[in-house]
């Protein structure tokens, strides 16, 4: 007889499983019919021109606003229903940090991140190997709000790093990194996905990089224009038709 | 000083004292989170539309208090349904209920025949006519408000900073903010007896302010908001015995001095970490 496999751990089961999604932002449908499955262990790019919904559609993804019709499942179940397996997950917003005055220190916010596991490591232990692993232990006494813009990102990747997680969503989290930074933060990403099996997805607007990490890419413009690897996926025509005639012109002539 | 002295003898002045250490404790507590959420408006007309509940209670003849509690909870309440409710921006929406409930006040305050100086008392408070009562429910918030924020601090910090993230892990958001507009409501209800509608806010945004001035760890955040709330009131106190100052402008003014010293003190050492 085999074992009972508990299902959040079932590698045949997607991570997140999206089905005839629909947002509606006021009367108008930002996302329109999308559906997609992320499996464990995979790393997935929204890509699209601004306004294409790619916020939204993460937003809707993580019940944080209401969805029009469809289901939305993370890790084989109802959002509404993780339970505790919502600390699987780590979502890093656009502007985490709205206030930089914010009186607290590099070590308090990674702290933020930390729920009691059994599996886990000690508080203190998992702070400093957080922190150690974004190259930013020796900012730990630091207050935010003195952090220039790369390192307030570790440091918030930090905060997703502190428990092990199994989702990782990035809304347009490298948007201030310098590119040595951003090299380093995807570098970090693949060994997370290849060593524990973590699922990323992420919003990006670089194609490159999107190109070069990344096993499936999402061409998002309200509904979803193309998706697959990203040989295929960033195909010409689908940037087209994802970008508009603007954007294709603007690449042929480099 | 020799007269604050004497003053101590009166149990009154010990009252006083006491009511003063407790609001400075509470005020400071919740004014940490008031300054980060920003919600200092919101007490401002949470405090203004106090009016209407003490006018209630003259006019029904009860205990003001009784009258006074209910109705800023229920405001209180309100607001943040209505600010929900609608895309207006909340400070349009604060200054429309704060206008309409000072509208109300007033018609029931002209309706009050006779002495009306309990009425006006309330611009400006009188910390010396506290009672044990008064004492006892501050006291009472105290415990309330610390128990419950210290005990979820994680979340409060994680949804002062981010509502997003924080709701992501878990954190039942809409719950805590309405938790705390109950808590900040009825603080400011209690406080406006010693302290008057006017000057209510200073004890919730003074001493959070300057604590924020002086650091930038969370933890000493909070701990200097309840200290600089306290020490305040003390000092305040003192000033008005000695003075013959009123008592709730006294410690007004000692927070406003402290907050100007502060600032002064951050200036004058980033230029010397400068030079």
């Amino acid at each position: 007889m085999t074992p009972d496999i508990p299902p959040q751990f079932d590698a045949s089961i997607p991570v997140i499983k999206i089905d005839g999604l629909t947002v509606h932002r006021g009367r108008y449908a930002a996302v329109e019919n999308v559906s997609f499955e992320l499996m464990p262990g995979t790393s997935s790019a929204i890509v699209g021109p601004n306004g294409s919904g790619k916020s939204t559609l993460v937003q809707a993804i993580l019940d944080l606003i209401p969805r029009t019709t469809g289901s939305v499942q993370i890790f084989g179940r109802p959002i509404r229903k993780l339970g505790t397996l919502r600390h699987d997950i780590g979502y890093m917003p656009q502007n985490f940090i709205f206030d930089r005055g914010f009186p607290i220190s590099v070590t308090e916010l990674v702290q933020l991140g930390w729920v009691k596991t059994e599996r886990g490591m000690s508080r203190n232990a998992a702070i400093t190997q957080a922190l150690q692993r974004v190259n930013a232990a020796h900012l730990r006494h630091q207050a935010i709000g003195t952090l220039s813009g790369g390192e307030l990102k570790r440091v918030l990747l930090a905060y997703c790093l502190v428990v092990p997680r199994r989702l990782l969503i990035l809304d347009e989290a490298f948007a201030e990194v310098d590119v040595q930074g951003e090299a380093d933060f995807y570098t970090l990403l693949d060994e997370l996905r290849r060593e524990e099996s973590w699922t990323v997805l992420q919003v990006s607007h670089d194609l490159e990089m999107v190109g070069r990490h990344c096993d499936q890419v999402l061409c998002l413009n309200r509904s979803l224009v193309c998706s697959g690897q990203p040989e295929a996926a960033l195909s010409p025509q689908n940037l087209l038709q994802t970008y508009g005639p603007a954007f294709s012109r603007y690449h042929h002539h480099h | 000083m020799q007269d604050f002295l004497t003053l101590l003898h009166y149990p009154f002045m010990q009252r006083a004292i006491a009511a003063g250490v407790l609001m400075g404790l509470l005020c400071g507590f919740l004014g940490s989170f008031v300054a980060l959420r920003q919600l200092s408006f919101f007490s401002h007309a949470v405090g203004h539309a106090a009016l209407v509940g003490i006018a209630m209670g003259v006019l029904l003849q009860v205990e003001p208090t009784w009258t006074l509690l209910p109705f800023t909870l229920l405001f209180g309440v309100a607001v943040l349904y209505l600010i929900d409710q609608t895309d207006l921006w909340s400070d349009s929406i604060l200054n429309i209920v704060l206008s309409g409930a000072l509208a109300i006040g007033v018609i029931l305050a002209s309706f009050i025949k006779g002495y009306r100086g309990n009425l006006m008392g309330v611009l400006f408070g009188d910390i010396l006519a506290v009672n044990l009562t008064d004492i006892g429910l501050t006291f009472l918030l105290l415990i309330l408000s610390v128990s419950i924020l210290l005990a979820t601090l994680r979340q409060q910090i994680l949804l002062t900073l981010n509502q997003a993230v924080a709701k992501v892990q878990g954190v039942s958001v809409q719950f805590h903010r309405y938790l705390f507009v109950v808590l900040l409501s009825l603080t400011v209800a209690v406080a406006i007896k010693a302290v008057g509608i006017l000057l209510v806010n200073a004890f919730l945004v003074i001493p959070a302010s300057t604590a924020k001035l002086l650091s930038h760890q969370f933890k000493p955040y909070l701990i200097g908001s309840v200290a600089i709330g306290a020490f305040s009131s003390v000092i305040g106190m003192i000033v008005s015995g000695s003075l013959n100052f009123p008592s709730g402008p006294s410690i007004v003014l000692v927070q406003f001095c402290l907050f100007l010293l502060v600032f002064g003190f951050t200036k004058l050492t980033a230029s010397w970490i400068k030079l």
